[in-house]
Order: C-alpha cells, then structure tokens, then sequence
C-alpha cells in the first residue's frame, strides 16, 4: 500500500481535478468520493490534499468559496476553472504515456533482448 | 469529543502566524475532521476509534503550516520619494519668497501676492502629506495591522500638522502687513489670539474626523 501510495502521489493534483469536474467538493467530499472509487483502498492525507488544493488555487486551476449551509457547518468548496479543465486533460494525456512507456517498460519476455 | 478534536487542530496551529489564510486553513480542516469523524460514528465506530482514525488521516501538516508565513514583500518606491523632497521644496521656497512683493511692490496687491504664495505652498504641503504612499500589509497578522493603523493615522497627523503650521507663519505675515499698513500696533496683537482659536479649530476638526 505505501510503495503503491508513493507511486500515485505525482499524481494528486490530476486525481483532484478529475472529481472537480464532476461537481464542486469540499475537503472531506473529494477524499471520501476517491476512497469510494478506489472501494477503500487509497485515501489521500488531509495535509495531502490541502497542499493540493493551495497549489491548485494559486495556479488558478480551482477556486475556492465557502458554502452557507443551512445546518450549521460553513464548508470551503472548491469549484475547477477553465485553465483546470485545460490542465487536467494535459495532466491526463501526460499519465497515459507515462503510463503506455512503464508498461512497456516493465513487460516480459517480448521486446528486444540483449 | 467534538472539543477533543478542536483542541487536537488547535494544537496543529499553535506556531501558525495569525493570518486570515491560516485561520481559514483551520476552520476547513476542523470542518473535514468532523465530517470525517461523524461517518465514522455512523459506520458503528466507537468514538475512541474514530477519533483516533481521523486524526491518524491529517498526515504531516508542517510544510503546509510554514507555507501560511510566506508573506509577499513591499518596496518603497523611489519615485515617490523624490516626489515628496521636490514638492516641500518648492512649498518652502514659496514661503520664503512671500514677502518679496509687498515689499517690491508697496501695495494691497503685493499684500494679495503674499497671500497667493503661501496659499500655494500650503496646499502643496498638504496634498504631499495626503497623498504620500500607505503602508502596505505584507502580511494579515496583527503586528501588520497595527503598523497600517499607525502609518496612517501618523499621515492624518502630518496633514494636521501641516496646515496648523501653515496658519501660523499666515498669522505673523498678516500681524507684520497689517501693523505696518495701519500703525495700529496696540491692537494688532489680537491676531494672534485669534489664530490659537483657529488652529484649535483645525485639531479639533481632525480629532473628529478620527
């Protein structure tokens, strides 16, 4: 679990986006969201996430406001700009090829011996 | 156990600057652990256990804590302080050169001169004082917001003291003019009463508007 936690953490800031542009999200919402997807095998660190957030924030991918909810809590919800939706989907195109190199990468057997 | 977990995010932030950011940060936070804390409750966790799995899922905050400090920096600009040497230059500079036309000229209207100069120079004082540039917050702490009130209310001061001290030096030019127009010096002195009335005035007038 933690060498495969290392290996998505490049990853964070792309994992965020792709739940915000579903729908806007608050802190807990977005993580609990990705540990349903992943059926309770990844969650991100609350320190993680907020780092994630503020460097997606500054960058203006996201933008933040806070909700006025009716039942007492305050949340801050975070909602993706159009400079995100552009950022993700270079995020995303940059992970498939990472990813089409790694597996050929670490293949067996075909490929050139040598 | 809803304390416990304000006390636990209280003690994250104990070294956190006071900033606006780090106040929110934390109000978030706390938000989180609570939504993150009752679902666990909900999930039949005791509330030992769900405590302690939440605080568990903070992770390391310190970077992000030592993030909330960096504040932007503020420089003073040079411009604006050669504008301000140059505008009390020439406010001086027209003071000193007031009196020349009642003297050249001998006259009401070198007496209407005189009045003109420092008119000018008075208002140049003041409009430097007003408009010298405002401190800036470099940051959203206390020790900010108190050097912003301090600037401000010391360049409210500086306007102040700069038509107080204008009115003065009106009031001897006045008191000289006039005493030697009309020799009338057993009574001229009442200027000077006068313009203690005035400049009384004026402080009073800035008080309020504090």
């Amino acid at each position: 679990m933690s060498v495969a936690s290392e290996l998505i953490r490049g990853n964070t800031e792309t994992i965020i986006l792709a739940q915000l542009m579903k729908h806007d999200g608050y802190g807990y919402m977005v993580n609990k969201a990705i540990l349903n997807m992943t059926d309770g095998r990844f969650e991100l660190k609350e320190a993680t996430l907020y780092t994630a957030f503020r460097r997606l924030e500054d960058s203006g991918c996201i933008v933040s406001y806070w909700g006025d909810e009716t039942t007492g809590a305050r949340r801050k919800y975070y909602s993706i700009t159009d400079l995100g939706r552009e950022s993700y989907r270079l995020r995303k195109k940059d992970w498939e090829t990472a990813e089409a190199i790694i597996d050929k990468l670490l293949s067996e057997g075909e490929g050139e011996s040598i | 156990m809803n304390e416990k977990l304000r006390n636990y995010i209280d003690s994250l932030f104990a070294d956190a600057p006071q900033t606006v950011r780090a106040v929110e940060l934390k109000e978030e936070m706390f938000q989180n652990l609570m939504d993150k804390y009752n679902d666990l409750i909900s999930q039949g966790k005791s509330e030992e256990a769900a405590y302690n799995i939440a605080v568990a899922s903070i992770g390391d905050v310190d970077s992000l804590i030592a993030g909330l400090s960096e504040g932007r920096t503020v420089e003073l600009s040079q411009s604006s302080r050669k504008r301000n040497a140059l505008f009390i230059s020439i406010a001086v500079a027209l003071y000193i050169l007031s009196p020349v036309p009642v003297i050249v000229l001998q006259s009401t209207v070198g007496l209407m001169l005189l009045f003109v100069f420092v008119a000018a120079a008075t208002g140049l004082l003041i409009y430097n004082g007003v408009t010298r540039e405002k401190y800036v917050k470099t940051d959203d702490t206390m020790v900010e917001d108190f050097k912003e009130w301090k600037q401000n209310s010391k360049q409210k001061n500086k306007a102040a003291d700069a038509i107080i001290g204008s009115v003065w030096l009106i009031a001897v030019c006045v008191y000289i003019v006039v005493s030697f127009m009309t020799g009338a010096w057993h009574i001229t002195w009442l200027i000077f009463l006068i313009t203690a009335a005035v400049v009384s005035m004026i402080k009073g007038i800035f008080m309020l508007k504090q």
